[in-house]
């Protein structure tokens, strides 16, 4: 059977993110936005369009990527260049826009799908539920697979994988990897994901922590 | 509206970020909630009036309002500056050094905690009438004080964001209250304007010390404040006006209300009535003009505001433990949340086992739960607190003296000289006299327990930095920095630290 394929890094922790059969999400709403916001300029990083440097975005290139979500992001990151600081950034995009973008990615490629549930006072709120639950688990297997097999993940794995410890996703879906595992991972973020990921994931645990404190979380 | 004013005001991401951001009015009824009026009045006041004899109380808030708001001068100023400025050993830390700043921390575990257990053991005893009175139930006080820890515990570990506006709302009523209580017990026949509660002797007479850690006992919660340096709308002004405000609007409440007391029951015959009739006694005074349904929402509120305050100080135990364990000071564990709510979940459950082993041991050893336990621990919370506030107001001298950028000598010097000056004369007072605090003989078990297990964590958690600093370094150098610090925080940065607990 043919594995699914690897998605952007957002598509891929907002799957992780969220019950494979009803998409509830695992996050509370500002945790998960912190992660999918950090998600999303991570994308742009791997697009080669950003650059962080010490806690500065500075932009190396200005063309769309090709891709809805991730331009979006670019594109007011161009309007407001050199004004803020990759945390004013996360907190920005973390107050729902950026799942607000990964939302409707994942929904145009049919991977969730909208739906109205009519509330008891006669609102009607809307979700979105995994198309294929098989798909939406797929990322944290993929994940676990190659940690266990001692292969290497690939850098927008390691940036999920970043994420998931990050969001402390990873009581729900690393919690199998035993010590030796865990090791071995930890032993691939320090050698094979480049440095400014690292800041970059570092500075979206610090920010996760940052709410825990101020009572946002 | 921009955020700093330096920025256009056309910016979308500050828009956005300035709409989630708290005003003045939030950051005061934050502060507000935590130090609990109804309890310090109606539960704290008459309790230490019977403890300690003393009646010069009122004069002993405005004194000690006086000097925590020049503390607060520099307090807040030193808040703009650092990261994590929500608790006391950040200042420390950066202001006199990681190994005290450990110390300090684990003093501040201990003196929040005796809050937490206090506003137990006052709930139980103060409640046992009550619900005898009203429901006809007549448990005793642990089990009434086992039923709010458990609500307490589960709100912790579920994170169940009481509603705001419900806090808000319980916390003007309990003000109001407070008020008219407090003006109902000067009409009544024998209320005759006292001087005794407002004569400034008291303070430089014997049982001063007693005096002002009792008076510090009613402010705490006031040093949250700068939890929200950050989050406020105009970090120059939103967070230092909350705090003053908060200090004046506490002061002037708990001066008036205790004033109001003494004086309707007399200044001689205050001290033996609040022994006979204890946090009744605020209610009874009011009883004759007010009538019962008054008495009734009166004592209703009184629990609600001790309620109140539980879920305050869990929150800030299990927040303060959160971030020890982030920076690894404490075990990681506690750096662990509930991915689903944000729930400092470790920290709460540890907060609410060492409550219930209190419980547990105040009702097997048959201990008083008024006294000893709500009394003994809040005003052992006061002092813990106290002895913080006096650290960290030499800790802001220290960290404007190698960071003197962006403040003026007012904020930097001035103001925190004469803060770090009082505090220390207060706290010398304060330790001199904690067996008239306790109302117990000099050099009697609860006398040296309380100041020694301050200074045994002290020298503990010192000890424990210095270790950190041998032995593992890198922890040793984010100590302070909170989880702000892209260094040093969760299970990722332990990842890249080699550091996999």
């Amino acid at each position: 059977m043919a594995s699914p394929p690897q998605l952007p890094p957002a598509d891929d922790l907002y799957l992780t993110a969220h019950d494979t059969i009803r998409g509830k999400s695992l996050l509370s709403p500002a945790t998960l936005g912190l992660g999918l916001g950090a998600a999303l300029l991570g994308e742009l990083m791997l697009w080669r369009r950003i650059d962080l440097v010490e806690t500065e975005l500075v932009i190396i290139d200005d063309r769309p990527t090709g891709d809805a979500a991730s331009t979006a992001v670019l594109e007011q990151i161009l309007r407001e260049a050199g004004q803020h600081g990759v945390r004013n950034w996360l907190a920005y995009l973390s107050t729902g826009i950026a799942t607000d973008l990964v939302e409707r990615r994942l929904a145009r490629a049919a991977l969730i799908k909208r739906v109205e549930k009519r509330g008891l006072l006669g609102g009607t709120k809307v979700s979105f539920v995994p198309a294929d639950s098989m798909t939406a688990g797929w990322p944290a297997t993929r994940i676990r697979t190659k940690v266990t097999r001692d292969e290497h993940l690939d850098v927008a794995d390691l940036l999920l994988a970043g994420l998931i410890l990050a969001t402390g996703l990873d009581q729900h879906v690393l919690a199998t990897l035993d010590a030796r595992d865990r090791a071995a991972l930890f032993e691939q973020f320090r050698r094979l994901f480049p440095a400014m990921l690292q800041q970059l994931v570092s500075q979206a645990e610090a920010a996760v922590g940052d709410a825990v404190m101020a009572r946002r979380a | 509206m921009s955020i700093s004013g330096t920025k256009p005001a056309e910016s979308r991401v500050s828009d956005t970020l300035a709409r989630d951001r708290l005003g003045v009015a939030a950051v005061v009824f934050f502060v507000m909630s935590a130090a609990a009026p109804l309890t310090v009045v109606a539960g704290v006041v008459p309790t230490g009036l019977a403890v300690t004899g003393l009646t010069g109380i009122a004069v002993a808030f405005l004194a000690v309002a006086v000097v925590l708001a020049i503390f607060s001068v520099g307090y807040v100023a030193m808040a703009r500056h650092i990261s994590n400025a929500g608790a006391f050993y950040a200042y420390v830390s950066q202001g006199l050094g990681r190994p005290l700043g450990v110390g300090a921390s684990w003093v501040a575990l201990l003196a929040y905690n005796m809050f937490q257990v206090a506003s137990y053991g006052g709930f139980g005893a103060i409640a046992e009438p009550l619900f005898a009175d009203w429901f006809g139930v007549n448990a005793p006080w642990w089990v009434l004080g086992l039923a709010a820890w458990a609500l307490v515990a589960v709100l912790g570990v579920r994170d169940v964001a009481v509603n705001g506006r419900v806090l808000a709302t319980l916390l003007v009523a309990e003000i109001l209250l407070t008020v008219v209580f407090a003006v109902a017990e000067i009409t009544t026949d024998g209320f005759a304007a006292s001087s005794a509660p407002l004569d400034p002797s008291t303070l430089t007479g014997a049982g001063a010390g007693a005096l002002l850690v009792m008076a510090i006992t009613g402010f705490v919660g006031f040093e949250q404040s700068v939890v929200f340096s950050e989050e406020s709308r105009d970090p120059r002004r939103t967070v230092s006006r909350a705090t003053y405000i908060a200090i004046a609007l506490i002061a002037v409440l708990y001066a008036f209300a205790s004033w109001a007391m003494i004086s309707a029951a007399g200044a001689d015959k205050v001290v033996d009535r609040a022994t006979a009739e204890g946090p009744e006694l605020f209610f009874n005074l009011a009883a004759g003009p007010l009538g019962d349904t008054a008495l009734h929402l009166g004592h209703a509120l009184f629990l609600t505001s001790l309620i109140a305050a539980m879920i305050s100080f869990h929150n800030i135990i299990s927040r303060y433990m959160f971030s020890l364990g982030r920076e690894g000071v404490l075990p990681r564990v506690f750096g662990k949340t509930v991915p689903g709510t944000g729930a400092p979940k470790n920290g709460s459950l540890a907060q609410s086992a060492v409550g219930l082993a209190v419980i547990v041991v105040y009702a097997v050893m048959g201990w008083d739960p008024l006294v000893q336990l709500f009394f003994w621990g809040g005003t052992g919370g006061g002092l813990g607190v106290l002895l913080l506030v006096t650290l960290t107001a030499f800790a802001v001298i220290g960290f404007f003296a190698r960071h003197p950028e962006g403040e003026d000598l007012l904020h930097r010097v001035i103001a925190p000289v004469i803060g770090a000056v009082l505090l220390l004369v207060v706290s010398y007072l304060a330790i001199d006299n904690i067996a008239t605090l306790l109302g117990v003989e000099p050099g009697s078990t609860p006398a040296l327990v309380v100041p020694l297990s301050f200074a045994v964590l002290f020298v503990a958690g010192v000890l424990w930095a210095l270790y950190l600093r041998a032995a593992r370094p890198q922890i040793y150098a984010g100590i302070g920095l909170g989880a702000r610090s892209a260094a040093n925080s969760g299970g990722f940065a332990a990842a890249l630290n080699e550091e996999t607990r």
